[in-house]
């Protein structure tokens, strides 16, 4: 684990290297594109999501935060962004990194590669930082049809061909910018470098399964930036450090061992982002029996079987192998069976209670963390509705805790700790129905 | 065929004050009626297949009682009022509904309407972030995505030829709503800034070729009246997210302002840009409603010089329009006004600032959470504003 993090605060060493030798470095968002094709053509990235994260562990955010506001950012504004936005402000004004910055700080970009995943707030994010930076931007799009338009027939190609054609684009614009010409067959090698690294850690992940948990959503945490913020560079590096995390913790499910030292009384799904600056109140939690098996956000999917014959392309094999589409989705999660009459819902209603409600299924939880966000709406509209199947489908209850992913003042821990001392009997009434139903655990 | 007995504005304020009345009107007629939120929803090919296109809004007068299960209060105000809306029956006339992905809540509303309020039809178009020749691509792929599903849900075939007599229409209106707002330009304007949301609203409840007729009698009417809003100091251009209810306009017309433009959805946004008619008509629609519509959700920055960036010329190339407006408008003040949790417009809202301060006009940003009893302190930082300006 702490291996893995030695790679994503490296990158904040590289950056600032890269800067000094006046090699281009990228700020760049998370997405499954951009950091590969970057590296290919020797820009080195750095993300400022990652950032944050560190800024909020660190106790730095709250000096960056205030700087936010004071260049007239309103306070609801993503907490990343608000950190990142205070943090250019400052070193703008300083001309340097401002001495501040935990872990010495994130270079200087000249480039900046946004995206409109995940969430819309990203690219307005970057857009911001126009103020500061004189950095070209592009914004990489990528699709978030809803699920009956996602299954519309040749829904799939259409989507494959859109994020090809945008892809060709972003090349076009990095070419001429950096008056180099694209290396293709790092490209290809990226693209096996990766799938690999997300299939190993997606076995790693899958293993959470078992009963009790081996590894708890803490340890997945501080070990998933690696997976997510990368350069691209060091794919094989970091799949070594993944297999040996998966060895470590299949010997923990072998062996029965729990990720918490209490008895683990309750399985529960985290939903949101989570709490960076208050990690440790999972700690507390644990010490309840509260075993966080999983989460939604930054889990990797399965990584599925695609044939790439007949397709020479290195952009569109890139992206067949990276989006496999809702359909495929669909039939990768259930059984034949069960994915024909998925589908049938989607079409007839527009949604379906199934996908949102899997992972409970899967993982046995007994109850969901909702962590609404004042500062992050792309995690925290949905949160209701989703609490609302878990509840349908598989009758597994939730707690709703407010917070924020970077803003300590947002978050109350004595208050949280005592909505979870309550929810627990919730849990356990919900426990003796799913009993009583015979749907389970 | 009911008879109407009033005209003009006196109409505009009837359907104003009761949107539904006229819809179901027409519904009892048999017209089908086709809800949709925010501008991306091609208004066109809805009008094409002969649906009725309304416009769905929230009530800032109406507390929000039910949405709260389905949607947490951390997001915008007003969609969780049009939710609301929804969820206590008040949108039931409608025989579908088409979204976009106009921000991060608004991306959600879908799956949200579907599992809670349900129509007999509803689709999603994912509209695109930038303005890139692959989403360009993209967007005229999701408008024929929107037709088959329209053929299917209706039986009927969306013809080029029914499309672009449907565009032609929509395109009078457009016309017609910039005539209207030639009569903001005076000092003082014609037709005041709450007059002209009724207006709006009033077009955004009515079928298109009603909606130009009732156009025609307001500028009419408004040409040859006497008795229009009095001459004052302050004449405001407001920039910002969705205003869909008069009160905060007749908050700063109360005081020594006229509104005399605006850059806002229920306005200008939705009106100015036409669709150009093109062979493929998908084509002309996609462009407009990617590339030509002004909002902040769509990703749009100085297009001249991708290799390097120069922030006067991008804040130039993506607000100069607000200068021509002013400039056009005789504006000598901006109200930047903005829902609380509107993510897209916060973001938006220094850029605009810098903008307006490099052109030496004043202004301020006011944030409101979409509730009348909001507007009473932002009453006191107008006056103040208001002092400055003059």
């Amino acid at each position: 684990m702490y291996a893995l993090r030695a790679h994503v605060d490296k990158m904040y060493d590289v950056g600032r290297e890269a800067e000094k030798e006046g090699r281009p470095v990228a700020w760049v968002m998370l997405e499954p594109w951009s950091a590969a094709i970057l590296s290919c053509m020797d820009v080195q990235t750095v993300f400022p999501e990652n950032y944050g994260t560190i800024c909020a562990a660190s106790g730095a955010a709250a000096t960056f935060l205030e700087r936010s506001e004071a260049e007239g950012f309103p306070n609801h504004l993503c907490g990343y962004a608000r950190n990142c936005l205070g943090y250019t402000a400052m070193m703008t004004e300083m001309g340097q990194i401002p001495p501040m910055a935990p872990g010495g700080g994130m270079p200087k970009p000249m480039l900046l590669v946004s995206s409109g995943a995940v969430c819309d707030a990203r690219f307005k994010w970057f857009q911001a930082l126009g103020r500061y930076f004189d950095a070209p931007i592009w914004v990489i799009e990528v699709t978030t049809s809803g699920p009956r338009e996602a299954l519309m027939e040749g829904a799939y190609e259409r989507e494959v061909n859109f994020m090809v054609n945008e892809l060709r684009e972003f090349v076009t614009f990095l070419e001429k910018l950096l008056g180099k010409k694209m290396d293709w067959d790092k490209l290809e090698e990226r693209r096996k470098q990766t799938r690999e690294l997300n299939k190993v850690w997606w076995e790693v992940n899958h293993l959470t399964k078992a009963v009790p948990c081996p590894m708890h959503l803490r340890d997945f945490y501080s070990s998933m930036s690696a997976a997510l913020y990368r350069s691209g560079h060091e794919a094989e590096e970091i799949t070594r450090l993944y297999r040996g995390m998966y060895d470590e913790v299949k010997q923990r499910v072998d062996n029965k061992i729990s990720a918490i030292n209490y008895e683990e009384k309750y399985r529960i799904i985290f939903e949101g982002l989570p709490p960076w600056h208050s990690l440790g109140f999972f700690d507390q939690l644990a010490e309840r029996g509260w075993n966080f098996v999983t989460e939604r956000y930054y889990h990797p999917g399965r990584v599925a079987e695609v044939d790439l014959t007949g397709i020479s392309d290195p952009i569109e094999r890139y992206v067949r192998t990276r989006y496999q589409g809702l359909a495929k989705s669909i039939d990768e999660t259930f059984e034949p069976e069960e994915a024909v009459k998925v589908k049938e819902e989607i079409m007839q209603k527009g949604f379906s209670q199934y996908i949102a409600a899997r992972k409970v299924k899967d993982y046995k939880c007994d109850g969901a963390f909702l962590h609404t966000l004042l500062t992050c709406r792309g995690t925290t509209a949905p949160l209701r509705r989703i609490a609302s199947h878990y509840l349908d489908v598989w009758k597994v209850p939730s707690i709703t805790v407010e917070g924020d992913i970077v803003d300590l003042t947002l978050f109350d821990p004595a208050d949280a700790l005592r909505k979870a001392e309550a929810f627990e009997e919730t849990m356990d009434h919900y426990k003796e129905l799913r009993r009583k139903e015979g749907l389970g655990w | 065929m009911v008879e109407v007995a009033s005209k003009g504005l006196s109409r505009v304020k009837e359907i104003y004050q009761d949107r539904p009345k006229r819809v179901k009107e027409l519904k009892a007629e048999g017209k089908k009626v086709m809800g949709y939120i925010c501008l991306y929803p091609v208004l066109e090919m809805m009008t094409a297949l002969d649906f009725v296109p309304y416009r769905l809004f929230g009530d800032m007068r109406e507390p929000i009682t039910r949405a709260d299960t389905y949607l947490p209060t951390v997001v915008c105000p007003f969609l969780r009022s049009l939710l609301d809306l929804g969820l206590k029956g008040k949108y039931d006339f409608l025989d579908g509904i088409v979204t976009s992905h106009i921000c991060d809540v608004g991306a959600q509303i879908p799956d949200v309407w579907n599992t809670f309020v349900q129509t007999p039809y509803s689709h999603g178009i994912d509209t695109p972030h930038t303005t890139h020749q692959s989403s360009r691509e993209r967007e005229k792929g999701l408008l024929q995505d929107f037709q088959k599903s329209l053929e299917d849900y209706t039986g009927q075939k969306l013809t080029t030829e029914k499309l672009k007599q449907a565009i032609e229409i929509h395109n009078q209106q457009r016309a017609l709503v910039r005539e209207l707002y030639d009569l903001r330009k005076p000092d003082p304007p014609l037709i005041s800034g709450v007059e002209t949301i009724q207006v709006m609203k009033a077009l955004m409840s009515l079928p298109v070729e009603e909606g130009n007729s009732l156009l025609r009698e307001v500028i009419s009417e408004v040409k040859g009246r006497k008795n229009g809003p009095p001459k004052k100091p302050a004449r405001l251009l407001v920039w910002g997210s969705i205003i869909d209810d008069t009160a905060l306009v007749e908050m700063i017309e109360g005081l020594e302002a006229n509104v005399v433009m605006d850059d806002t959805c229920v306005g200008s946004r939705a009106y100015f840009p036409d669709v150009k008619l093109t062979k493929d008509p998908l084509e002309g629609l996609a462009y407009r409603y990617l590339v030509e519509l002004k909002c902040p959700r769509t990703f749009k920055e100085a297009s001249s010089n991708r290799n390097r960036k120069d922030y006067k010329a991008d804040l130039e190339s993506r607000f100069s329009y607000l200068r021509d407006y002013a400039r056009d408008w005789k504006a000598n003040g901006v109200i930047l006004e903005s829902v609380r949790y509107c993510d897209t417009h916060g973001y938006e809202v220094p850029g605009v600032t810098d903008y307006l301060n490099n052109i030496g006009l004043p202004n301020i940003y006011l944030e409101h959470d979409y509730s009348e009893g909001a507007l009473a302190p932002l009453r006191t930082r107008v006056q103040g504003f208001l002092e400055i300006t003059q």
